[in-house]
């Protein structure tokens, strides 16, 4: 799961602490499991270490300390190649291209562009997939078929939600 | 990409049927060779774009050449042969005369053109062989399933030698093997023959087999990538 890079995106709009990014997270996915605090801090962490975001204050009034992160221009970059790339489809991809989406319109990134792409993507697989030579394996007919499915019903949400991107763009236009 | 590379090209090409408009300036080429997949939601214009670049419809405003010809400054006759010759058509239910056998279904463009009927039924026969379905030469459509239709749908369309084979919905017809076995078979005729083909489909697997997908909303392009 991509949780670095939402965090990536969570910080896009501006510095915030570890219990912002956690709140924040939870509006942008009510019907997925909540972010367990310890994971936003370990994200934070590993994303300090890494150059991506850099701690732009430290308070301590009294109670606990609050330390405020923002994005370096690197985790920009960073979150910027991670909303262009489309998912390589394969199982519970769809979850991965779910969770781009959502952080592409909510960080004003290109969304229509990547579902575009990951369209393209989804419908190169079912080629390879379709091309794939017949061998004697009983499974591997019945395995390509399941996966195909999935691609094609991923294929029709991403149709769905590039219709309804196009929607909502014609209607702030 | 000009004119004398695309075996078709269509440039702004708009079309409004009474009150609706179905497209509202949509550019597009096809090289040669080339399979392209133009989908979109029903009420897009797909079907509209095929009939305008097959000269079934005439644009209100923009540019169709065919093979560098601007179909619209040819007079009538000769847009005519210019279609029978040089676009194939397969729909999605085959449109064979029902009363007549394959070979003279697929023998009809050919007739029409003028060729002597011994040469045009061995050119049909050679084609229906390519499809697989010659033993089948001597039945009338209804006697045959949708697939050995379009099948033979697909033969008639390519016994011309066109540079360009436009599909509408070409497998909409046929159960999903069925469906798969004539896209295989549409996809090595084209090939078979070097013609591009431009396919109008709601079918992603249909899609899947393009080296281009164009998709249309609402009468524009709404994306246009390189499969």
């Amino acid at each position: 799961m991509a949780t670095a890079e939402l965090v990536l995106g969570l910080l896009s709009g501006g510095p915030a602490h570890g219990y912002d990014v956690k709140r924040g997270h939870d509006a942008w996915f009510p019907d997925s499991r909540p972010l367990a605090f310890g994971q936003v801090y370990t994200t934070l962490g590993r994303l300090e270490r890494d150059g991506l975001v850099e701690v732009v204050d430290k308070t301590s009034g009294g109670g606990p300390d609050r330390t405020v992160y923002a994005l370096t221009s690197k985790g920009r970059d960073h979150l910027t190649d991670w909303l262009n790339d489309p998912v390589p489809p394969a199982w519970g991809s769809a979850d991965e291209v779910l969770r781009k989406l959502v952080a592409a319109v909510r960080t004003g990134g290109d969304a229509a562009g990547f579902l575009a792409r990951q369209r393209a993507n989804h419908l190169r697989r079912i080629r390879e997939l379709r091309e794939t030579p017949a061998d004697d394996d009983p499974t591997s007919p019945l395995v390509r078929e399941y996966i195909v499915a999935h691609l094609d019903a991923d294929l029709r949400w991403l149709d769905t939600a590039l219709d309804r991107i196009s929607e909502q763009r014609g209607t702030r236009s | 990409m000009s004119g004398s590379q695309a075996v078709l090209e269509l440039d702004r090409v708009e079309y409004s049927y009474r009150r609706n408009t179905a497209l509202r300036g949509v550019s597009l080429q096809l090289k040669p060779g080339e399979v392209v997949a133009v989908t979109g939601a029903s009420g897009c214009g797909k079907s509209t774009l095929l009939h305008c670049a097959a000269g079934i419809l005439t644009p209100d405003a923009g540019t169709i050449q065919v093979d560098g010809q601007d179909v619209a400054a040819l007079r009538e006759e000769e847009r005519a042969r210019l279609r029978r010759t040089k676009v194939g058509i397969v729909l999605q239910f085959g449109q064979l005369v029902p009363d007549l056998p394959l070979i003279d279904n697929v023998a009809l463009p050919l007739l029409l053109d003028g060729h002597e009927r011994g040469e045009a039924h061995l050119s049909a026969m050679n084609w229906l062989e390519q499809v697989g379905i010659a033993d089948d030469a001597d039945a009338v459509p209804t006697e045959l399933s949708g697939g050995q239709t379009q099948r033979a749908a697909v033969a008639r369309a390519l016994v011309t030698g066109p540079s360009v084979v436009l599909a509408d919905e070409p497998t909409g017809s046929l159960d999903s093997q069925g469906g798969q076995e004539l896209l295989d078979v549409l996809l090595q005729a084209a090939r078979y023959r070097g013609a591009a083909l431009l396919m109008v489909t709601h079918d992603n697997l249909v899609a899947s087999s393009a080296d281009r997908e164009i998709r249309l909303r609402d009468g524009l392009i709404q994306h246009e990538v390189s499969l």
